[in-house]
């Protein structure tokens, strides 16, 4: 039996509100369903909605207000969604806004691992971009957005649009303008202060160089990993579908299908720290906190027995000392030492002992996509 | 191949097409025909275009090509990737001539799909060991002198959906991760020169604003020697799933690293040994090692037409084949083209402008005698490097480097002009 968190409604109720309140070029009351399409692109890794929209990571999202829980044809749902839907729980403004600010806070067990959307605007925005994919009943209740009750707040209204910075010398009056620079040969542009090159510069090499103080342990990380990670790359690193295998594949670099992963393949660990800080997760980039990514590296190390003890804490002091066992098999670039680069005239007459033969074909395997058998080949590209 | 071979030749196809035209074997054969008695209805019936006018100027403010060219476009292949937020389609290789590609038709790779940026609100930053990290806002940048350069682009994986063998049935897939543009923009040099680069500095790193904020490290000396900001193509703006507002152009290497949405550059003195530069875009080898900084894109060639997606649909006779060849070490000096699978090979035609790292096109004209063909094409660049075959790259790398196949492409035509992509001994 489900049942809609009390505290939770009530605060979304007056989110909802608020929201209608202050949104104050939207369309309707339900938010900018132009707005919301940007903000979708944090689900889109997972979902998919509009004209032709299958069920992917997660299940496809046409008609959803209206839906039952856990009702998108063929899709595996978990039990806990499914429970929630024989509950009574159906798809509108109210259960979605709740939902998706905290999916396994209020449906747990669900496999919806994603933080969730916290901001209020967002969420009113995004529900209004779903909406136009659901026919019939898609507007929020009366009771929530009743936004005639309230009045318009001038100081939110000017928070949810920003004043854009536009490009310096247009607005400026010419005898305001900077001259020209005393660096470099054309005296362009200007110096960057150190808050701006922090805001940007957060690349880390594998000395180390980069790596912010901070620190997180494995047990930390395993948290951060299922709420953030396991979706797509599986509760052990496997990788779901076509997501990226993460753990495993110790020496297979030498196998028809060689599995690279972080402790199979990957030479050093200050690429995943950058890379977890700069990217993941996917749809939701630099969203962790240092600490966080600290941890949920930890956690990758220890996936992959890297670190063996769940009370392993990595930081800024110990990430540049830990080596990955494939680090010295990177090579440098020796392709044009191959014998077929050496020098020479090629035949142009008689080349071949015998007249050349058909030693394979594409249509064996016929995954040229439109060609009527469809299915999977082999390689991929990531 | 002799002068007099060639007339022969000729003279074998010319009869052969009366022949087959006599017979009514092919359609076009049979329209012609009906022609010829009755009289073509495309020349004796007024069409609708002769007699009423069409659209006005403004009908179409930004031009888009003819309702008959609609399958003229850029496709992927789904199965390739877990999503087409992070993933890659393919040029319409078959179906382009010269060699500029229309930006519309240039292939699109994205890692965090493409990011739609207010040129007004976006920067770049030089920073790292340099006398004065910089801030330029594209106004800033339109300040310093420009260059136009023609460049072909080529992802690093191009083609390696046929490291292992023969997979997909047409050069839209097998060689599409490739297009060739003019690029306007400012050489990176005057850039880094503008903030003054350190003594002891020797890398670069590359960094887009989009949600992947892709990063690759790139040698100093590469971008003093040619890499350009780029922030046109083909005259216009850069096409948004190209880098709009600005680009890097690392000219002859590797699609991955002329990262779009351009948004900073740093300068080091090591390399930052990025994912893309680690786990992605390194070549491992038999035996188990990997190359990295696999940077510049080899000699390459591949026939576009006839090719799976461009079957012969005329018949015998006279028949052209083109194709594409590019190095990115430099300009195209030679292509061969074997009708036979490699026995015999001629001489391509070059034509068109020849530019260092940008395609080059070639034909080859002759006359088709009905018989099954194996169509292949060899480029020679100017540094004096040949094309491999595809078993010369297995042997040399085992059958997991899939990166920077370079290797001579095989396509067998039958006798009713059909094109199946294979390989041959």
């Amino acid at each position: 039996m489900w049942k809609f968190p009390e505290g939770k409604a009530a605060v979304l109720a007056a989110a909802i509100v608020l929201s209608s309140g202050t949104a104050a070029s939207a369309q309707d009351d339900a938010g900018d369903a132009a707005a919301g399409e940007a903000v979708f692109r944090a689900c889109a890794a997972c979902h998919a909605v509009g004209e032709g929209a299958t069920n992917r990571v997660g299940p496809q999202l046409n008609a959803l207000f209206g839906r039952t829980a856990g009702g998108a044809d063929d899709y595996a749902y978990s039990d806990a969604l499914v429970e929630a839907g024989e509950g009574g729980m159906v798809w509108n403004h109210e259960t979605l806004s709740t939902y998706i600010a905290d999916p396994r806070g209020t449906v747990p067990g669900t496999k919806m691992a994603f933080g969730g959307i916290k901001d209020d605007q967002d969420m009113a925005d995004l529900l209004a971009y779903l909406a136009g994919f659901s026919e019939g009943d898609a507007a929020p209740d009366d009771a929530e957005a009743s936004a005639d009750d309230e009045p318009e707040s001038g100081d939110a209204a000017a928070e949810a649009a920003p004043a854009v910075e536009t490009e310096s010398n247009a607005a400026v009056p010419v005898d305001q303008r900077p001259g020209p620079g005393d660096h470099g040969n054309f005296g362009i542009g200007r110096p960057a202060s150190e808050e701006e090159i922090a805001a940007w510069d957060i690349d880390v090499r594998p000395d180390g160089k980069g790596l912010p103080v901070g620190s997180g342990t494995v047990l930390d990380g395993e948290q951060v990993y299922f709420d953030q990670c396991a979706t797509c790359h599986g509760d052990f690193g496997e990788g779901l579908g076509r997501w990226p295998v993460l753990a495993g594949g110790m020496g297979t670099l030498e196998d028809d299908r060689p599995e690279k992963t972080v402790g199979s393949f990957w030479p050093h660990v200050s690429t995943v720290y950058d890379y977890v800080r700069r990217t993941m997760p996917f749809g939701n980039a630099r969203s962790l906190s240092d600490d966080e990514v600290y941890a949920v590296t930890a956690y990758v190390l220890y996936l992959n027995d890297i670190v063996r003890d769940e009370e392993f804490e990595l930081s800024n002091e110990n990430l540049a000392d830990i080596e990955l066992p494939n680090a010295g098999n990177f090579i440098a670039d020796d392709r044009f030492e191959e014998d077929h680069y050496a020098e020479k005239d090629p035949c142009m007459s008689d080349c071949l002992d015998a007249p050349a033969e058909i030693t394979m074909r594409a249509q064996v395997l016929d995954v040229t996509p439109d060609s009527g058998d469809e299915g999977s080949g082999g390689g991929a590209i990531d | 191949m002799s002068d007099d071979d060639t007339m022969a030749a000729r003279g074998r196809g010319r009869r052969g097409f009366l022949k087959s035209g006599l017979l009514g074997g092919a359609a076009l054969a049979a329209g012609s025909l009906t022609a010829r008695a009755e009289g073509d209805p495309a020349i004796t019936e007024i069409k609708d275009w002769n007699r009423y006018p069409g659209e006005g100027v403004d009908a179409r403010p930004y031009g888009t090509p003819s309702q008959f060219e609609s399958e003229v476009v850029r496709r992927n292949v789904p199965w390739l990737t877990a999503e087409s937020i992070s993933s890659v389609n393919f040029t319409p290789l078959h179906e382009l001539d010269g060699i500029i590609t229309p930006n519309g038709l240039c292939f699109e790779r994205h890692h965090a799909g493409i990011a739609e940026i207010d040129p007004a609100e976006h920067r770049l930053m030089i920073n790292g060991m340099v006398d004065t990290p910089l801030v330029f806002t594209m106004a800033d940048l339109m300040r310093f002198p420009r260059e136009n350069r023609v460049y072909f682009l080529e992802c690093a994986a191009n083609s390696g959906m046929e490291w292992r063998g023969a997979q997909l049935n047409g050069c839209q897939f097998t060689h599409g991760m490739v297009h060739c543009v003019m690029y306007t923009g400012v050489p990176l040099k005057y850039l880094l020169e503008e903030a003054g680069i350190k003594s002891g500095a020797a890398w670069l790193l590359p960094e887009g604003a989009d949600a992947s904020a892709m990063t690759r490290s790139v040698p100093l000396d590469k971008g003093l020697e040619d890499c350009l900001v780029a922030f046109k193509m083909n005259g216009e703006a850069l096409r948004p799933e190209q880098g709009y507002p600005l680009r890097l152009v690392v000219p002859g290497w590797e699609g991955n690293m002329w990262v779009k949405w351009l948004r900073r550059i740093e300068v080091g003195d090591k390399p930052w040994a990025q994912r893309e530069e680690t786990s992605k875009y390194t070549d491992l080898l038999k035996g188990g090692k990997t190359r990295m900084h696999t940077w510049e894109m080899e000699v390459k060639s591949v026939i576009t037409s006839p090719s799976p997606q461009k079957p012969i649909v005329h018949g015998r006779g006279r028949t052209v084949i083109a194709g594409l060849a590019w190095s990115g070490l430099g300009a195209i000096d030679r292509v061969d083209v074997t009708i036979d699978g490699g026995m015999n090979w001629h001489t391509a035609r070059l034509d068109g402008p020849s530019f260092p790292k940008a395609l080059h096109r070639f034909y080859y004209e002759f006359d088709w005698d009905g018989s099954d063909l194996l169509l292949q094409s060899r480029a020679i660049d100017d540094q004096g490097y040949v094309q491999p075959t595809k078993q010369e790259l297995r042997a040399a790398r085992g059958p997991n480097s899939i990166y920077h196949n370079n290797g001579i492409q095989s396509w067998h035509v039958n006798a009713e002009g059909a094109v199946e992509n294979v390989e041959v001994s």
